[in-house]
């Protein structure tokens, strides 16, 4: 049995130790925004956060997480009120939508870390997503018009 | 009644009707389905109380709930057909929803074949829609004069609501359901065809970039995709590699390693029957980490079969020996004198192209889900292309596997969210090696491929080989040859057809007077819409690559490459001509013979300059009868829509007039994809920028024009057009996939590397609305950008790449061949 902190709760895991933390959210807790795309670390389809960093959770086994906080897409904000979701539906980013749960999670890590990235810098931190329907222009955009929206919320 | 001289009039009608659910009125609408063979009565006999019928039900609350059965895999088609509808109905946005109809016997009747390809959907059901909702609005109008007490005329409907002029008075859609019961009946086609439709300019919702309803779901995690379900009991399955693509046989599975993960239960051989998951073993454990797991422990003993030592190269060298066996081949195009105007040509080219194999590589790996109730029906939980095929598959299946008729099997097949689709989620291989395993485990199992087994059997595009000859005289290409060998995909879907027959649904057609079968999903785009007054097409398939890849459709299908080497070829035509490639292109886009598309009223077909026309199969719903009001075809105005584009894109991309840095370069392409019946007419500049020293290109910026006739949503379209732009950037910089030994090799996206973030260029967009019949736009322009790129690297540097993917090492060798 592992303890788990995610989204705010408290949380049990009855899977082995050496389990993808990816499948201990998704078919164990059930918390299906969280994608699989390759199990390799090289789509970012599985992206949550650990501590506030963005993680590939894929590649974090169960017994790695500790007393780290998870969030998850669910975590973000269930109805889309944080500002890269915010942004994500006004510049209407998504087209399948699979790897959107991981574009967003690592989009929202990155602007806790840096509010007003460049374009470079943007491009750069998001590289690791793919995205199989190329939604990479408006991805760029959003991000941007999150951090917009952080800053105008900061000085309101 | 008009409708009695029609044969079969009597079975022929639809039904606007209200019923009563606890009390509250419901209106749908159900109408003719859309394709497949059932008629009109087994729509309104399958209406019990309540059904929601085919195309949509208002609900008291005012609430209008649209059904959909194209798959929602990124286009937003429920979106953009709920526009359509709601036009027509005038209910309110703000109260639309979506759903998406469960497929089954029953509701095949009604709805006829679920299947989203060709990017067909909004061509081939937007007058159909259209009147739907448009009949739904009259017998909504009549009944809420009737209740304010109106006149007729002067009652219209708004916003969900009826309001009556004179009176000022209105009353909602709401309502009415709540207070009369409605009931009436139209006939079909008759009436249908009668129903006037809005003009363009009252267009309120059509045109208008409304967000898409899918996508809220779709940023906070609660979007389904079938992955996520969980049914009781479930186990999971994962699949062992198979030794290869197709036609292996498991002799022996030694399953003692994979006995000590705990939660593994058993190991499962499909049963091939219908020759597909040949060669597969399926895991089953309590979890998916432990399927996997035992998927990997397995020791399988395989007999590899006929292609256990084919390779890429194999069947390389078999394309270039069937090109020089001319008797074997098929004419797909046919014009004038290829032979005898080369002869007289004052200048020649002669050279060859090639394509390599790419695949799909949805973000969503194809997983589903299956289990059998204790009444003994089917369930299958999946996002497809095809919900219908799925569960007409699965039940010839699972005939085989129980022994039991098809007829008395029941198979239902719930639809979700696609995680991406591009032409590869409708085989069905999955679905039965799914449900096999729910019949030997006597449980439902959740069978997910992980991404190393979704490569391993992905159906990836054939590979191709292209030789092309071009006549030059007075500077005017004057005789084209055009020979290509691949693998044909369409025999693949023909299960249990006659392939030779020619005349199947697969439309396996000749132009000649041989009258060889030939795969037009494997040649399409060959046919290109300049005048070229001698052309000739020919096609040879090398049978064996189609099964032992087992090769598809993968967006836009042959389009993908047939423009790559048209367009590229176009480009060498015109320098060797000594002209400039965008007025080479404009002067033979002269919309002449063939290439003026089809008219809205009758033409003659058959004419050898018409060779084209005799082909309508996918454009409109009703290609045949030209009596329909709006009927047009989306080909109208043929090659002078190319044209229109191609000078938008080159006029807005500074052709001829921007001045560009030593090593960079523009280039040009045209596309009409899908097929010639369904053309979305797009054009394109890359500019490029060479590096010289190391080979290593960039794609600094795309600028694209495209005529669709109408933009249902236009911000829609755009993001349309820049993914597929990417999905065609990737096909070019770096998407390729290998096959040794009959397998294909590639496992992860570390090795097949479709773009990313950082290969994102400028995009500049221009939607050309020319109020023609709307076509699809999720396809055409990924097929523009491998040759613009390849083009625009011939004029960065003077190297001519003739194969795709285009290499750095490619370009290189290309540039040493220039300077030699
Ligand atoms: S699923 Fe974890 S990075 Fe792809
Ligand atoms: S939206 Fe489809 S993979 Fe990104």
């Amino acid at each position: 049995m592992t303890n788990l902190t995610i989204n705010g709760r408290s949380l049990a895991s009855d899977s082995p130790p050496d389990t993808p933390l990816l499948w201990v959210l998704r078919e164990e807790l059930r918390m299906t925004g969280t994608r699989f795309g390759c199990g390799l670390g090289v789509c970012g389809a599985c992206t949550v956060h650990i501590n506030g960093q963005a993680v590939r959770s894929c590649q974090v086994k169960l017994e790695q997480v500790g007393t780290g906080a998870i969030t998850t897409i669910e975590g973000l904000h269930p109805s889309n009120a944080h500002p890269v979701q915010k942004a994500w539906i006004e510049i209407q980013v998504p087209q399948c939508g699979y790897c959107q749960s991981g574009q967003i999670m690592q989009a929202a890590s990155l602007l806790a870390q840096n509010p007003s990235p460049s374009d470079k810098q943007i491009q750069e931190a998001m590289n690791g997503n793919l995205c199989r329907c190329a939604t990479y222009p408006r991805i760029a955009g959003a991000v941007k018009r999150a951090a917009q929206m952080m800053k105008e919320k900061k000085n309101a | 009644m008009p409708d009695e001289l029609l044969p079969n009039a009597g079975r022929r009608s639809f039904l606007v009707r209200s019923t009563t659910m606890a009390g509250a009125g419901f209106l749908s609408i159900a109408l003719p389905p859309a394709l497949g063979g059932s008629d009109a009565e087994a729509a309104i006999s399958a209406t019990p109380a309540y059904t929601p019928s085919i195309w949509f039900t208002i609900t008291p609350d005012g609430v209008t709930t649209m059904h959909i059965v194209k798959a929602e895999m990124g286009q937003h088609i429920g979106t953009a057909f709920a526009q359509i509808i709601a036009e027509e109905l005038e209910v309110p946005w703000e109260k639309v929803r979506l759903d998406m109809p469960l497929e089954s016997n029953e509701n095949f009747g009604i709805y006829g074949l679920a299947y989203t390809v060709n990017s067909g959907s909004v061509t081939t059901e937007f007058d159909r829609l259209s009147r739907a909702g448009a009949l739904g609005r009259m017998v909504l109008v009549e009944a809420g004069a009737k209740l304010l007490g109106a006149k007729l005329a002067n009652c219209h409907a708004s916003a969900g609501r009826v309001i009556d002029k004179a009176s000022k008075r209105s009353v909602g859609y709401g309502d009415i359901l709540q207070k009369v019961k409605l009931e009436k009946s139209f006939s079909y086609p008759n009436d249908f065809k009668a129903v006037k439709l809005k003009a363009r300019s009252e267009y309120k919702i059509i045109g208008k970039s409304v967000p898409a309803l899918d996508i809220p779901a779709k940023t906070n995690g609660s979007a389904k995709y079938a992955m996520d379900v969980f049914l009781p009991n479930m186990a999971y399955g994962a699949l062992a590699i198979p030794r290869t693509r197709h036609m292996s046989k498991v002799l022996s599975v030694d399953d003692s390693a994979a006995k000590s993960i705990p939660g593994y239960l058993k190991s499962v051989v499909i049963a091939d029957h219908m020759n597909k998951c040949m060669g597969w073993v399926v895991a089953l454990a309590e979890t998916y980490p432990a399927a996997l797991a035992a998927s990997k422990a397995l020791i399988i003993e395989t007999d590899p079969g006929p292609y256990g030592n084919l390779s890429l190269a194999d069947i390389k060298a078999e394309f270039a020996e069937l090109l020089d066996k001319p008797e074997e081949a098929a004419n797909w195009v046919l014009e004038g004198d290829v032979e005898g105007s080369m002869t007289g040509a004052d200048k020649t080219l002669d050279v060859e192209y090639s394509s390599d194999m790419i695949c799909h590589a949805f973000m969503e790996p194809i997983n589903c889900t299956v289990m059998q109730a204790a009444d003994g029906s089917w369930h299958v939980h999946v996002g497809t292309q095809s919900t219908s095929f799925a569960r007409m598959t699965l039940t010839a299946y699972l005939s085989m596997v129980t022994g039991r008729k098809q007829e008395e099997l029941s198979v239902f097949v719930h639809q979700y969210l696609v995680g991406g689709g591009f032409g590869g989620k409708q085989d069905y291989d999955d679905v039965l090696a799914a449900a096999y395993c729910a019949h030997e485990l006597g449980r439902p199992v959740k069978f997910i491929q992980s991404r190393e087994s979704q490569f391993a059997i992905s159906h990836p595009r054939t590979p191709t080989l292209h030789r092309l000859k071009a006549g030059i005289e007075d500077g005017k290409l004057t005789a084209m040859s055009h020979d290509m060998v691949s693998g044909w995909m369409g025999p693949r879907f023909a299960v249990g057809k006659k392939f030779n027959n020619g005349t199947d649904w697969l439309q396996l057609d000749s132009w000649d007077d041989k009258k060889q079968d030939i795969d037009q999903w494997s040649v399409g785009g060959s046919d290109h819409w300049y005048h070229v007054p001698n052309h000739r097409v020919r096609a040879w398939n090398s049978d064996r690559t189609t099964w032992a890849i087992q090769a598809s459709a993968l967006r836009t299908v042959s389009n993908s490459y047939n423009m790559f080497v048209v367009e590229s070829f176009m480009d060498e035509a015109a320098h060797a001509a000594g002209r400039d490639p965008l007025e080479f292109r404009l002067s033979m886009l002269n919309g002449k013979g063939g290439n003026r598309g089809i008219p809205n009223t009758g033409y003659a077909p058959g004419t050898p300059s018409d060779y084209y026309l005799d082909q309508i199969w996918i454009s409109l719903p009703w290609p045949t009868d030209k009596s329909w009001p709006e009927y047009e075809s989306g080909t109208v105005g043929g090659a002078l829509r190319l044209a229109n584009c191609l000078r938008v894109a080159a006029g807005k991309a500074g052709w001829g007039s921007k001045k560009l840095p030593k090593g960079t370069g523009m280039g040009l392409a045209v596309s009409s994809a899908e097929e010639r019946q369904s053309p979305t007419w797009v054009a394109g500049v890359a500019e490029v920028t060479v590096d010289t020293t190391t080979g290593v290109y960039k794609i600094n910026k795309l600028t694209i024009a495209m005529d669709m006739g109408i933009a249902i949503n236009p911000e829609n379209v755009k993001a349309q057009i820049m993914g597929s732009a990417l999905w065609g950037a990737g096909q070019v910089l770096s998407e390729r996939l290998d096959f040794e030994n009959g397998l294909l090799t590639q496992s992860n996206f570390h090795e097949y590397k479709p773009v990313r973030q950082v290969d994102v260029p400028e995009f500049d967009i221009e939607l050309i609305q020319s109020g023609r019949h709307p076509m699809g736009v999720g396809e055409p322009a990924s097929t523009i950008v491998a040759p613009a790129v390849a083009n625009a690297i011939f004029a960065a540097c003077g190297a001519r790449v003739r194969h795709m993917p285009i290499t750095p090492e490619a370009v290189l060798e290309a540039l040493k061949a220039a300077k030699a």
